[in-house]
């Protein structure tokens, strides 16, 4: 191992890779908070014992976690637009796939917790002649939400890592301004490295959070 | 919608495209197989009394498990044969970078499992003079793996879905293949769509596979 290893030449173009990071945070923050959103009616949906609800969510969930994140990326970007002629952006078909994506698990999520609440909450609210989702809002939400949030941290972190496929469909974050730079500086070994650990940097604390709030709620016995 | 759907592109192609998929097994197959050895090497040093190496174990284990796949294709794939002065193939970086990764989840699966083995077990072995080695591989591991079964098959089955990632290094599993198809042919819709299909008919029936199994292990339990 007598290479030269050559750091000075990635720092000189930080800005490039800073520009990479903000996309990826923009990318993670778009595509998370939609999928909180939608993954929550899917959720609901998907623990519904009404048919016509609990199908078309069943199959959308199974659908998107029994395929590769790369196969919908692709898909979105690719084929969709040929499907309805409506030609989208790399970022949007990005943010669109990986969206999709993490909704289905956060509706897996939804569902187990507030499969957790018991019937007894339910009923004291009926009792009290709330209507469902007055109810939903008032009582059962707020007291599942609490134990779904390691879970909801793990898959932020997921997601993150997950951003990094977007530099297949040409999206410019941290992950295609690395190979940008390695094809640009001949030193391939020098940018990965450095940008693994970036990305490191940037999910690892999501990790220790995760493990923290989970200590927390077992010692609380909630 | 008038967009007219015609799927013979797919069908004339049906060779490569199994072939690909193939590929994508044999990748996994291989994967799985020395992210397991892995993984257990891993967790044993994680677990050893030997502060040093399992702190080094925790850095590797963290490392890999915060950071995204698809660097790691990459870092292997560019990377690696610079430091090393070796060179790749796609399928070696691929297998290298999966099996890594997975090694680092499937030893936090392995760490858990064993920990999860009451004290007595231990006790009861070494009471009776057996070495922890062998006492390990007699008592604690046969119990230890009935936990661990649902878990690893559940993240092999995200390791199969990371292989689509090998496509970037143009080896020639099925989304590699269905790219060349979609791009000859100018049918991206029907090639990516019958991708996913694949996918997730393999990973579907996969995981009902999965069921199966936890519902005997459930009952052997009992």
């Amino acid at each position: 191992m007598d290479y030269e290893f050559d750091f000075l030449e990635i720092l000189r173009n930080a800005d490039l890779l800073l520009r990479g990071i903000w996309l990826t945070v923009a990318l993670w923050v778009i595509a998370f908070v939609l999928a909180l959103v939608v993954g929550l009616f899917l959720g609901i949906a998907r623990g519904s014992p009404r048919k016509i609800l609990n199908w078309p969510a069943t199959a959308y969930i199974e659908v998107f976690r029994n395929t590769p994140v790369l196969v919908q990326l692709v898909w979105f970007y690719y084929a969709f637009p040929v499907l309805t002629g409506i030609q989208t952006t790399p970022f949007l078909a990005a943010s669109l796939g990986l969206c999709l994506n993490t909704s289905a698990y956060c509706a897996e999520i939804y569902r187990g917790g507030l499969q957790s609440i018991t019937a007894g909450q339910w009923e004291a609210g009926r009792a009290l002649g709330m209507s469902y989702w007055t109810l939903m809002r008032r009582i059962i939400l707020p007291q599942a939400i609490r134990r779904m949030i390691p879970a909801f941290t793990n898959r932020g972190v997921e997601l993150a890592k997950m951003t990094s496929i977007a530099s297949v469909i040409t999206v410019h974050e941290l992950m295609h301004e690395a190979r940008t730079l390695s094809t640009q500086t001949f030193l391939p070994l020098e940018t990965f490295t450095v940008v693994a650990v970036i990305y490191f940097f940037l999910i690892y604390p999501g990790t220790v959070v995760a493990s923290i709030i989970e200590r927390r709620l077992n010692a609380r016995g909630a | 919608m008038g967009y007219d759907w015609d799927f013979s592109p797919v069908w004339r192609n049906a060779g490569p495209l199994l072939e690909g998929l193939g590929n994508t097994l044999w990748l996994s197959g291989w994967s799985i197989a020395a992210g397991l050895a892995l993984g257990l090497v891993l967790a044993l040093l994680r677990l050893s009394r030997s502060r040093v190496l399992s702190v080094l174990a925790l850095a590797v284990i963290e490392f890999y498990r915060n950071t995204p796949p698809l660097l790691h294709f990459f870092w292997y794939f560019f990377g690696l044969p610079i430091l090393l002065n070796i060179s790749m193939s796609p399928f070696g970086a691929a297998l290298l970078a999966l099996s890594v990764q997975s090694g680092a989840f499937f030893a936090e699966i392995f760490r858990a499992g064993i920990i999860s083995i009451e004290k007595g077990q231990w006790e009861a072995g070494r009471a009776l003079g057996m070495t922890e080695a062998r006492l390990m591989r007699r008592i604690i591991l046969p119990q230890a793996v009935r936990r661990m079964i649902p878990p690893l098959m559940e993240r092999s089955f995200e390791l199969v879905k990371t292989t689509a990632l090998a496509a970037t290094l143009a080896y020639g599993e099925l989304l590699y293949r269905a790219m060349v198809i979609a791009s000859q042919s100018f049918r991206p819709l029907e090639t990516y769509s019958a991708v996913a299909v694949i996918f997730f008919l393999v990973l579907f029936l996969a995981s009902l596979g999965m069921r199966r199994v936890e519902a005997v292990l459930h009952r052997g339990r009992r």
